[in-house]
């Protein structure tokens, strides 16, 4: 799918094309077939049972697609939050790699080792959550690499609002804006129910910005060639040397698609894509989710052994003998067959 | 390890701080110095290399160990942070995700507490859940002994390790320093490196440093004396006070085995096996406190490996298990001293 803006259709936004209408609009329908797969997979037990809530916000689409995403290493980063596929769909994330991570399944990278937070340096992804504000500190890292290396590429990271109650954040926030890093910092609204708080919490916003020197973003209710505008806007100050950058995302109701048939069907007057396009974007984003659902259901799980992978480059394979010591020290019962924990003796080491 | 990109050429000597030309004149370095030259050699053969810490830039670093670094290499090479340990300590990790090689300083690893989170959580993990790995260091001052209190003395190896996937160096000489420092920096997983402020400018300790750009691979001990009473097992500080009692304990026909483990994680257990199997005889000695301290880990893996080659129990001889005093007769107090060393030996060999 094209990233770049080519000419303007007519009624569109200067720079906001027909392409990346289309592209806002096919990872939109991926992301509502996704939603729906993910929960029907959480009642089937083929992901953890939390995913019964499952939610991606389309703005969160719109707002990564406003970056420049790559798969060749060279483009824009972007930390897409907790179990949040929106974000990661314009950066080349996959339907089925997504839910293969929530899934846990052996063909996970890793072999699920690392839970739902997959890194792929090529498209630019870092990690789907970690520890709150912690991951604002590596994206503002990434982002400190783009500067020295003088490239002009951005870091994009969303975090749940809570973030900006933790002490991590807030270092991570110090070091961007003394930095100066190209930083595009995104808090996100709680879907938990707390919408009214963060009506509240709107105006802290800013408060908290201006402690870092930083101009803010809020993306609320407006169309998505706004925020589409103002998310390249953004990138292009963060990307000057500014330094990095808070937006705010606002929900202004429990369910973040309540407005989406309304601007996607602005998109569509306004780049001309036609009915039948629509249909064929539509046919082609739940065929990749379909298939996805299919084949995490075919997928094996990680074997037991797969948990002895090298923590440190030199370490080799980790011995599982720690669970099956012998009673006397210095004499083993069965041996491991050379360095592979596959030839370990499993019955003998038990009889032990 | 992957080797450095090709040497740039020297560059006239003028334009560098005293402190790190000392081998190139053929002068002996101090502990401090040794590592300075580690840190300027790494920097110069390969750009990836770069230094983030607390006043590390203009001011030259609290111990002064960067002065004149960011003349030569800039501020994107030498980047002052404000006091966020965990900020910087993350974004390091973020920079190394991207190829960079950051070398992140603690003013006091007494303050890496902040940064534990991101350490522990993101950075040690990193290469286990398949993020790839992370070339970094982050180094810095521990131990007491300088009346710096609690917040200014602590080691905190412990801290971090029975945390999978760092690896944690703490040497005891500048040759070791910068040797072991230059393979830290070219290791592809985070590192974690103590050095003991008490052997920063100890002028007992300055040696010629060999000119060749040398490194000293991590996890392997060293023998700093020969012997076969008894195996001191010890690592930082505490070696020359185990040297010195060494030295004690041979004017009554003992001759101790001194082992420099020089790196914590991954432990050298084959070396000290091999020590124990011939001495039968085990002492561990560190300054960090007792409960918890790495001799329990080394006694534990020789109850394992040697059982049957001891002749007496596994003794230990550490500081009490209290913050770091102030005050200079309680922190004389607190910290193990040559006579403990002695004493313990003692009692081992006679057992």
């Amino acid at each position: 799918m094209a990233t770049e803006p080519s000419a303007a259709s007519a009624g569109a936004e200067p720079g906001f094309s027909a392409a990346t209408a289309e592209d806002i609009l096919y990872h939109a329908f991926q992301a509502r077939f996704l939603v729906q797969a993910v929960r029907k997979l959480a009642r089937s037990n083929d992901v953890p049972d939390d995913c019964a809530s499952f939610e991606i916000d389309p703005r969160t689409i719109v707002m990564a697609q406003a970056m420049r995403a790559r798969q060749d290493g060279t483009g824009d980063a972007c930390a897409p939050g907790r179990l949040s596929a929106g974000p990661a769909l314009p950066f080349g994330a996959t339907p089925l790699e997504f839910v293969r991570c929530l899934g846990g399944r052996r063909t996970n990278l890793a072999s699920a080792r690392g839970g739902p937070s997959w890194t792929d340096l090529r498209c630019g992804l870092f990690g789907w959550h970690g520890p709150p504000g912690v991951i604002t500190q590596v994206v503002a890292g990434v982002a400190l690499a783009f500067k020295q290396r003088s490239e002009k590429r951005a870091a994009l990271v969303f975090e749940d609002w809570r973030a900006a109650e933790t002490g991590a954040w807030h270092e991570a926030m110090s070091f961007a804006a003394a930095a100066a890093v190209p930083l595009v910092a995104v808090l996100a609204g709680d879907r938990s129910g707390r919408n009214g708080e963060l009506g509240k919490h709107a105006p802290g916003l800013a408060r908290i910005a201006a402690n870092y020197g930083a101009r803010t973003v809020t993306v609320g209710s407006e169309s998505y060639q706004q925020i589409y505008r103002e998310m390249r806007e953004a990138r292009a100050e963060v990307v000057s040397g500014r330094g990095p950058l808070l937006a705010g995302l606002i929900a202004a109701s429990d369910d973040p698609w309540d407005r989406h048939e309304e601007h996607a069907a602005d998109l569509v007057q306004a780049s001309g894509i036609g009915p039948d396009r629509l249909r064929a974007l539509e046919r082609a984003a739940w065929a990749g989710v379909e298939h996805a659902a299919i084949r995490l259901q075919q997928e094996p799980n990680p074997r037991p052994t797969d948990a002895l992978a090298p923590v440190t480059e030199d370490a080799g394979p980790l011995p599982p003998w720690t669970r099956h010591d012998a009673p006397n020290p210095g004499v083993r019962h069965s041996e491991p067959q050379g360095t592979s924990p596959e030839g370990w003796d499993w019955d003998a080491a038990a009889s032990c | 390890m992957p080797p450095p990109p090709a040497s740039a050429p020297a560059e006239p000597s003028e334009q560098r701080p005293d402190h790190v030309t000392r081998t190139d004149s053929r002068r002996p370095a101090t502990f401090l110095e040794a590592i300075a030259e580690a840190l300027w050699e790494e920097m110069k053969q390969d750009e990836r290399v770069f230094l983030m810490g607390e006043d590390i830039g203009i001011y030259g670093g609290a111990f002064k160990l960067t002065r004149g670094f960011l003349d030569r290499f800039g501020p994107l090479r030498v980047v002052d942070t404000p006091i966020s340990e965990g900020g910087f300590t993350g974004a390091a990790a973020g920079a190394a995700h991207m190829g960079l090689r950051p070398v992140v300083e603690m003013q006091f690893m007494d303050f890496v507490s902040p940064a534990y989170d991101v350490l522990t959580n993101y950075i040690a993990t990193s290469r286990y859940r398949g993020a790839g790995p992370l070339p970094m260091v982050i180094r810095g001052p521990v131990g007491g002994g300088n009346r710096g209190g609690p917040f200014h003395s602590q080691n905190v190896e412990m801290a971090f390790f029975h945390t999978p996937g760092l690896k944690i160096v703490y040497p005891s000489n500048p040759r070791d320093a910068k040797g072991l420092l230059k393979s830290a920096i070219r290791d592809q997983d985070p590192v974690i490196f103590e050095e003991h402020k008490g052997l920063y400018r100890a002028p007992a300790l300055r040696e010629l440093l060999p000119q060749d750009d040398y490194v000293i691979p991590l996890g392997k001990a060293r023998t700093a004396l020969e012997g076969e009473d008894l195996t001191i097992v010890t690592y930082g500080l505490m070696v020359h006070h185990s040297l010195a009692a060494a030295r004690a304990l041979a004017k009554d026909g003992v001759r101790a085995e001194v082992l420099d483990l020089r790196t914590l994680l991954p432990l050298d257990e084959d070396a000290i096996a091999k020590s124990v199997k011939k001495t039968g005889k085990l002492l561990i000695v560190h300054e960090d406190t007792r409960t918890g301290g790495i001799a329990g880990e080394i006694a534990m893996r020789m109850n394992e490996r040697a059982f049957e080659w001891l002749d007496g129990p596994i003794l230990r001889v550490t500081a009490i298990d209290s913050p770091v005093p102030f005050s200079g007769p309680l922190e004389d107090y607190f910290l193990p001293s040559t006579d403990d060393v002695v004493a313990a030996s003692r009692y081992l060999v006679q057992y």
